[in-house]
């Protein structure tokens, strides 16, 4: 399914999507470009870049389904990392709190 | 074992864990010690007591550690039952012989019905009420009581210390033909939001991404042959794990109930075929 995404008025359980800091970080010691994670990424996470050493860049963080790890299944050589899940579900329920009702 | 009778109650307690070799067998001699391994055990499981004699020693033993057998076997009153009289010597006799074999396979058939019962009972679903919507070619249903859901739509169907976990039926719509599954490790401790197994479809993989916290206690096994009930049946036949909840009060926070995902999935249904139409007009103009 193709996805779009406008990030100034997604929202993950109530809480701004902005605020969520949930998106792959690309280790580039590791990476070699082989880009499977962009081709299994249905949400335009990634994107190629020019520059020789980082062909492959996180262009739509916001785009990420917040808690979805699946691309770093498909990363050989473990390139991909995540925030800690329980301390983004701490946060999420800290801004949930502070906004109730939203 | 000085009696014909205890005799036989020993050889139907043998013929019993050859039968059954989950069955393990309690020494009384050494019960009566009050060897730990074996209190612990007795603790935690079905007790079958099988008394030779009218002292009732075994009896005695499971009562004294406020034990409810699940089966208790009198000697005697078999030996009338079947029409087979004890043998005065302490060796089994060939009628004696029959009676133990008679007498095992009366208990085995009583194990036997109790697992049928709970192979069944774990089977059978009740009949939901559901809130259900189409979509163009795309019908979408959510179960209207006793299912949470997280945003990344996967389901827990809490059911007392433990729940159910599974996929909704938005997901296995946008999976399609699920083909293989991966379960995670029984044991293993999960927390709330982590990955708790995948699944492969034609068209993609996809995790389970757990809406509650605990330990894993089953899995589906039924859908390594037939993955399909995750796309026929996603709310019963198709769960996928289960687990021991630790705190369903505190994943709920982070939940949303039926009627609440049911509106969030179509907001989500409705947004992508916005996002569809609107590619379909560009491509005409």
């Amino acid at each position: 399914m193709s996805k779009s995404y406008d990030a100034e008025k997604e929202t993950f359980m109530g809480v701004p999507r902005k605020k969520i800091p949930w998106w792959p970080i690309i280790d580039y010691d590791k990476c070699n470009f082989c880009m499977e994670c962009d081709k299994f990424c249905s949400h335009n996470v990634y994107a190629k870049n020019n520059d020789e050493k980082k062909q492959l860049t996180v262009k739509n963080p916001y785009n990420c389904v917040v808690f979805c790890r699946a691309c770093a299944k498909t990363c050989a050589l473990d390139a991909l990392k995540f925030p800690e899940k329980s301390e983004i579900s701490k946060l999420i329920k800290k801004l949930r709190s502070e906004s109730p009702g939203d | 074992m000085d009696k014909s009778l205890g005799v036989i109650a020993r050889s139907v307690a043998l013929k019993l864990i050859e039968k059954r070799p989950e069955i393990q067998l309690i020494c009384p001699v050494l019960l009566n010690t009050g060897d730990e391994k074996y209190e612990n055990f007795i603790k935690s499981t079905k007790v079958i007591v099988i008394d030779g004699c009218m002292t009732r020693c075994a009896s005695k033993l499971v009562e004294k550690r406020e034990k409810k057998p699940f089966k208790r076997i009198f000697i005697p009153d078999m030996s009338k039952k079947y029409k087979i009289k004890p043998s005065k010597e302490l060796t089994l006799n060939e009628e004696n012989e029959k009676l133990a074999e008679q007498i095992m396979e009366e208990i085995s058939e009583e194990l036997g019905k109790v697992e049928v019962k709970q192979v069944l009972k774990s089977r059978e679903f009740e009949i939901l009420d559901f809130f259900e919507i189409t979509v163009d070619k795309y019908y979408f249903k959510v179960p209207k009581e006793g299912y949470y859901f997280n945003e990344n739509d996967c389901w827990i169907k809490p059911e007392g210390k433990t729940a159910l976990l599974g996929i909704s039926d938005y997901l296995q719509n946008a999976a399609a033909d699920i083909l293989f599954v991966e379960f995670p490790e029984i044991g293993s401790e999960i927390e709330q939001f982590d990955d708790a197994g995948s699944f492969e479809s034609s068209k993609t993989v996809l995790q389970l991404i757990s809406p509650g916290t605990g330990k894993i206690t089953r899995v589906n096994k039924t859908l390594e042959n037939n993955p399909e009930l995750m796309n026929q049946d996603p709310y019963q036949r198709g769960w996928f794990i289960e687990i021991e909840l630790r705190d369903f009060e505190e994943d709920k926070d982070l939940l949303m109930n039926g009627p609440d995902y049911f509106e969030y999935m179509k907001e989500k249904i409705m947004k992508e075929k916005n996002h569809i139409d609107q590619i379909k007009s560009e491509k005409i103009v």
